[in-house]
């Protein structure tokens, strides 16, 4: 068993038409992680995905599944993708079907799976995308995030050892984007590697255990999301944006209203508990824990007042 | 077109299983163009009217407004054959004519019952397809041709074709928001102009889909053959059994009516 489910080394890619999409891009996706790629638009996300599925073939590296090199031959193609799935970024060019339950039994089926195999997936799919009521809608009736989440569960019914999702946020508003958030954490819990693109450094930040930055065809750095986000050149270098959580806990430590040298938080939760413990220590604490939680409102109480301070 | 779709999704008939109502729109169909007389027309027009307003719950209005469009069709097309044309001078089965040098323009009464009757008979036909679009939604047809065993190739087809013209239209509605906004359709000109440049841009997005399409479906593992499942529907015999009591009923009127004509 191999540490990465996807890597790809020296992957140099041109479209016909002339552009470096990829140039000598190395990779390593950890198995069974949530890895987050971020990069602007045009920075090979899409062209580098579509290799891990087989769909383009390097004009020269290679790219390994489970350890193994990938054979661009028939058999094995259909057997990569079968473990290596794909949600497309625009709905309306993955699904080919106006029936729900039709487009969702495709993937499933390519599989050669027993009939009623394919029909319990189908189910199980709809079941964890939320999309059961869905059934009877034809494809053009949908809304733009219930059409998501019928490509996800196109994707899930495979059920896929590594999914990848294309900017799966894009376009849907903040409460549509946090239940798919919630889908991908979900799915991730029973060992799926997950693998998304975005150019929303907040939600790579918070989501992801691993991030690999891209730009321009090329890997620029890859670490924890804490090692990453500590980067101010690579973040410029990659035309990013520091997340809004590492931005104000940098201007905290450096007011000294929160302890520095600490990890840092992931979630606003992790923040509140950060500044209440810095209160109640008086700014001395060595083994800090984000679970020594305090009651909500207080914490909240506690910030404004600090807000009001600064 | 797209009206009959939506309604195709929200009627009471909705989940009955498609090959029963395949099957007797099908039937029905084809007793009102097997018999010639008009009553069976009368009587399938009227069967399907209750059909499809009484038990699929489609309004009134809106059924009739539909019935409308190949009404007035019809009735050019059952003139020209009301209408006879002869040498042969006005005899006692002429209604009403006009000869000018030897030719006679006009109606017989043959003709007009000819007429009337092909008229009945299209519009029963016609009915009987309202029912099977207004209460089956195209995917469904599909999986009934699935059934029925017809060439995959024809089925993709209609399923791929029927998919993407609601995304073109979608398409196409952006693009003459956005060119209207712009002040693109003022004048005859530019209205011309925006045309124009809306075909073209359909074309090109037409074409870049259906790569995307190609890849989207290669990555689930399309090998050349696009197979899928319908949803299990349940075959009802309470359906199977009324069906055949209407159709058989229809059958014996009409087979009875003809005799009695006969003799
Ligand atoms: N089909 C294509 N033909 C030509 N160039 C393309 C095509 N698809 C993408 N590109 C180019 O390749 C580069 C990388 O694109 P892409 O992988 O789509 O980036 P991202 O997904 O990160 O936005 C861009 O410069 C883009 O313009
Ligand atoms: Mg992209």
């Amino acid at each position: 068993m191999a540490d990465y489910i996807l890597e790809a080394e020296n992957l140099n890619y041109a479209y016909p038409d002339g552009t470096q999409a990829l140039r000598n891009l190395c990779i390593q996706i950890p198995k069974g992680r949530k890895t987050a790629v971020l990069g602007s638009n045009g920075a090979g996300k899409s062209t580098l995905f579509l290799h891990f599925n087989g769909i383009l073939k390097p004009q020269s590296g290679t790219v390994r599944f489970d350890g193994k090199e990938i054979r661009y031959d028939r058999k094995p193609l259909l057997e990569l993708r079968k473990n290596v799935g794909i949600v497309f970024q625009d709905p309306d060019s993955q699904l080919f079907s106006a029936s729900v339950y039709q487009e969702i039994s495709f993937g499933p089926l390519n599989l050669g799976l027993p009939e009623q195999t394919v029909r319990d997936r189908v189910e199980q799919a709809m079941t964890a995308t939320g999309i059961n009521e869905l059934k009877d809608k034809p494809t053009h009736m949908l809304s733009y995030g219930q059409k998501k989440r019928v490509t996800i569960a196109d994707i899930l019914a495979m059920e896929p050892q590594a999914l990848i999702c294309d900017e799966p946020t894009a376009w849907l508003d903040p409460k549509y984007a946090k239940q798919t958030v919630q889908l991908f954490n979900e799915i991730s819990r029973n060992g799926t590697t997950i693998i998304l693109s975005t150019h929303d450094v907040n939600l790579a930040y918070s989501w992801a255990d691993y991030i690999v930055i891209l730009s321009d065809g090329r890997v620029i750095g890859e670490g924890t999301p804490d090692s990453i986000f500590t980067n101010d050149d690579l973040i410029r270098g990659a035309d990013l944006e520091k997340p809004w959580l590492v931005d104000v806990y940098e201007i905290l430590a450096e007011r000294g209203c929160i302890a520095a040298n600490m990890p840092l938080p992931r979630d606003k939760e992790d923040l509140l508990k950060l500044m209440d413990c810095h209160d109640k220590s008086g700014g001395e604490q060595e083994n800090y824990d984000y679970s020594t939680v305090g009651n909500a409102r207080r914490e909240r109480n506690k910030l404004s007042a600090r807000c009001k301070g600064l | 077109m797209l009206n009959i779709d939506g309604f195709a999704y929200n009627n009471r008939l909705r989940h009955v299983h498609p090959l029963e109502k395949a099957g007797f729109a099908m039937i029905t169909m084809f007793l009102c163009l097997g018999f010639s007389l008009p009553v069976i027309s009368y009587l399938v027009i009227i069967l399907m009217a209750a059909a499809i307003v009484g038990c699929a719950g489609i309004p009134l209005k809106i059924y009739l407004k539909l019935m409308s469009l190949p009404f007035t069709f019809l009735l050019i097309g059952a003139l020209t054959i009301a209408v006879s044309v002869t040498t042969q001078g006005v005899d006692a089965g002429w209604l009403a004519g006009i000869t000018v040098s030897g030719i006679t323009v006009g109606l017989t009464y043959n003709g007009l019952a000819t007429a009337g009757g092909l008229f009945c008979k299209s519009l029963g036909a016609v009915s009987c397809l309202y029912f099977l679009s207004l209460t089956t939604p195209a995917v469904e047809m599909t999986a009934v041709m699935r059934k029925l065993k017809i060439p995959s190739l024809f089925i993709e087809l209609t399923d791929l074709v029927y998919r993407f013209i609601f995304v073109m239209l979608e398409t196409a509605d952006d693009i003459y928001i956005s060119q209207s906004s712009r002040w693109g359709y003022a004048s005859l000109k530019t209205s011309m102009k925006s045309l124009g440049q809306m075909t073209a841009a359909l074309f090109v997005k037409a074409l870049h889909r259906s790569r995307m399409l190609f890849i989207a479906l290669s990555s689930r593992g399309y090998t050349g053959q696009i197979n899928v499942l319908a949803p299990e529907y349940t075959v009802s015999v309470n359906n199977i059994i009324l069906i055949a009591v209407i159709e058989s009923t229809l059958l014996i009127t009409a087979v009875l009516l003809e005799v009695g004509k006969i003799g």
